[in-house]
């Protein structure tokens, strides 16, 4: 549904956005994640009409965005990264403003808004001035100016800040809900969120794309060991010695844990190799019982870390 | 557009902006009526309603400031720019709204008349046509308000610099008559015109080769021109001057003259600066 060409942007010589190409199916959620100022928000307002690209094109349907702008804008629901909300007018009245915006027929308006206000849970304030709306409501009004008129392609510039744990939960299940018949791009700081949304995530640092892949892929491709974190029941230099007959092992690191008389292990071996029968046996035969046995799976958090610091590192 | 213009006008009336400039405007007015046409006997209506023009200058900027100022401080930009929406749709809006609210204002002060035509014979027609001039003269200095309003984000700075261009249309006339008259002060005005030109298109494309072009199309126009007459050069400050004066125009029609000329005047005016406007909103998504 949408494909970037060598998009770039370029803020006098500061550039924000360098060649970027990438391509989004329909349906698809795709995550944009990376450190502040990596150009996510700057690819957004690309993507939403906002911003002209100074290099490159977006084609959406096919179509270059800036042959017919309005009519590829009016495909689009855009949540930027601060709602663009209007403090002096209620819930309702900036409701009604922004379906007219989209040339929302009058007759259909009424009903989107019920429809919308009930799905991200605003109905309760709809009365109520935007300003004095707590940050919460305020993301969500957000969200629902970006829903009305059912955009196929819907862009969410952090869509869950400022929300309780439960309200997360509550968005992001909306997201899935909406997956079914919309393509979203999302943007977020937040990792857990990426991988639960997501089909596929871009991490983008420095204005380029670093990775392009499944939350899972690039969990189990960046991750390159295989970890296990074990509660073992035994003095460390007996635990050492019966490890260290296994020679797929990388690295061991032993730790004494909270309970007395157990430690805690980290063994890592090479890529693909699964290690837990050796390990039980190996610990088994020295009579050193594992009391738990836990693969650990690098987590985002370390892969993006991983990819924007040795990236940014290298540069 | 009309989506724009609906919610300008509710912004008038839900934040104090509109009442302030109404009340402002209806207030002055009132009293400078009251003084001038009852207490002191003048049915004179007409020369009243022109000297209005002096207070509506000073509340245009209320008017006007926040237009599109406010926008881009609270972002709420992003909204109007990635709507399906033209941007000169979403200008004409807004300068609609502020125009239909100056013309509410206008429509209230219709009772001044009301009032003397009990005790005086007023020329109705002569009304009629100043208040014309005067809603089309004060669309113009809207346009300039909305204008300024589109270069900053700082809403005191546009009221400021509103108000300052304004009076500066204002008094223009009596610039343009001390200016030297010489030719050859007229030709320095021209060249200097041509540096600014090449100025702004060097500006505009970064490459000397295109700031050429208006250097020697000016200097071969001016050096024609200087050659076959001569004359032209005279006073060629005081005129060029006097195109940006607002409230000459305006002087027929307290007379009754409805002048078509003056009327397509300001509307071009307008135009112009809505025009400026667009190009310097659609100019941000490049920048």
């Amino acid at each position: 549904m949408i494909k970037a060409i060598d998009l770039t942007k370029r803020y006098g010589k500061h550039t924000a956005v360098n060649k970027i190409n990438f391509e989004i199916a329909k349906g698809e959620i795709i995550g944009f994640l990376g450190p502040n100022g990596a150009g996510k928000s700057t690819t957004m307002n690309m993507i939403s009409g906002y911003f002209a690209p100074t290099d490159g094109k977006i084609l959406v349907d096919g179509e270059d965005i800036l042959d017919d702008p309005e009519k590829t804008r009016g495909k689009i629901g855009y949540l930027p990264e601060h709602p663009p909300l209007y403090m002096d007018m209620t819930v309702k009245e900036y409701l009604k403003f922004a379906g007219q915006l989209k040339k929302i027929k009058p007759a259909d308006l009424k009903g989107d808004i019920d429809r919308i206000t009930d799905l991200v849970k605003i109905t309760d304030v709809r009365g109520r001035l935007i300003k004095n709306l707590s940050k919460g409501y305020r993301q969500r009004v957000g969200m629902a100016q970006a829903l009305l008129g059912n955009p196929q392609l819907l862009i969410l510039d952090e869509p869950t800040v400022g929300l309780d744990p439960k309200q997360i939960i509550e968005i992001r299940n909306l997201i899935k809900d909406l997956s079914d018949d919309h393509t979203i791009i999302l943007s977020s700081h937040i990792l857990p969120e990426i991988s639960a949304v997501c089909d596929r995530v871009l991490i983008i640092n420095k204005g380029e794309i670093v990775a392009s892949d499944t939350p899972e892929n690039l969990a189990e491709n960046l991750a390159g060991m295989h970890k296990l974190h074990l509660q073992v029941k035994g003095d460390e230099e007996k635990i050492r010695k019966a490890l260290d007959t296994l020679d797929v092992l990388k690295d061991v690191t032993v730790q004494s844990a909270r309970e007395e008389g157990v430690m805690s292990v980290l063994v890592e071996a090479g890529k693909d190799a699964d290690i837990r029968e050796d390990v039980f046996y190996a610990l088994a035969k020295k009579k050193c019982p594992i009391l738990q046995m836990r693969p650990m799976d690098m987590s985002l958090e370390e892969i993006f870390l991983n990819l924007t610091t040795v990236e940014g590192g290298a540069n | 557009m009309l989506a724009v213009l609906k919610k300008e006008l509710l912004t008038y009336f839900t934040t104090s902006i509109g009442y302030i400039f109404m009340g402002v405007f209806l207030l002055i007015s009132g009293i400078l009526f009251t003084m001038g046409n009852i207490f002191g006997m003048n049915s004179d209506y007409p020369s009243f309603l022109g000297g209005l023009i002096m207070i509506f200058l000073l509340v245009v900027p209320l008017l006007t400031m926040k237009t599109y100022s406010e926008e881009s401080k609270l972002k709420t930009d992003q909204l109007l720019m990635t709507a399906p929406q033209s941007t000169a749709g979403i200008v004409a809006g807004k300068f609609l709204a502020a125009a239909s609210l100056f013309l509410l204002t206008l429509i209230i002060t219709g009772l001044y008349p009301l009032f003397l035509s009990f005790h005086a014979r007023l020329d109705t027609a002569q009304i009629i046509g100043t208040y014309i001039g005067f809603f089309f003269l004060g669309a113009s200095f809207i346009s300039i308000g909305v204008y300024i309003s589109s270069l900053t984000d700082s809403q005191a700075g546009a009221a400021i610099l509103t108000f300052c261009v304004l009076i500066i249309t204002w008094i223009i006339d009596f610039i343009g008559s001390v200016m030297p008259v010489t030719p050859l002060s007229g030709v320095v005005f021209a060249l200097i015109l041509t540096a600014l030109a090449a100025l702004w298109m060097y500006n505009a494309t970064k490459t000397p080769l295109a700031a050429a072009i208006p250097v020697v199309f000016g200097l071969i126009i001016i050096g024609a021109v200087y050659l076959i007459n001569q004359d032209l050069y005279i006073n060629l400050i005081g005129k060029t001057l006097s195109w940006f004066s607002l409230t000459k125009r305006f002087s027929n029609f307290p007379l009754g003259i409805l002048k078509l000329d003056a009327v397509i005047y300001y509307l071009s005016f307008s135009g112009f600066f809505l025009f400026l406007t667009t190009q310097r909103i659609e100019k941000q998504r490049w920048s």
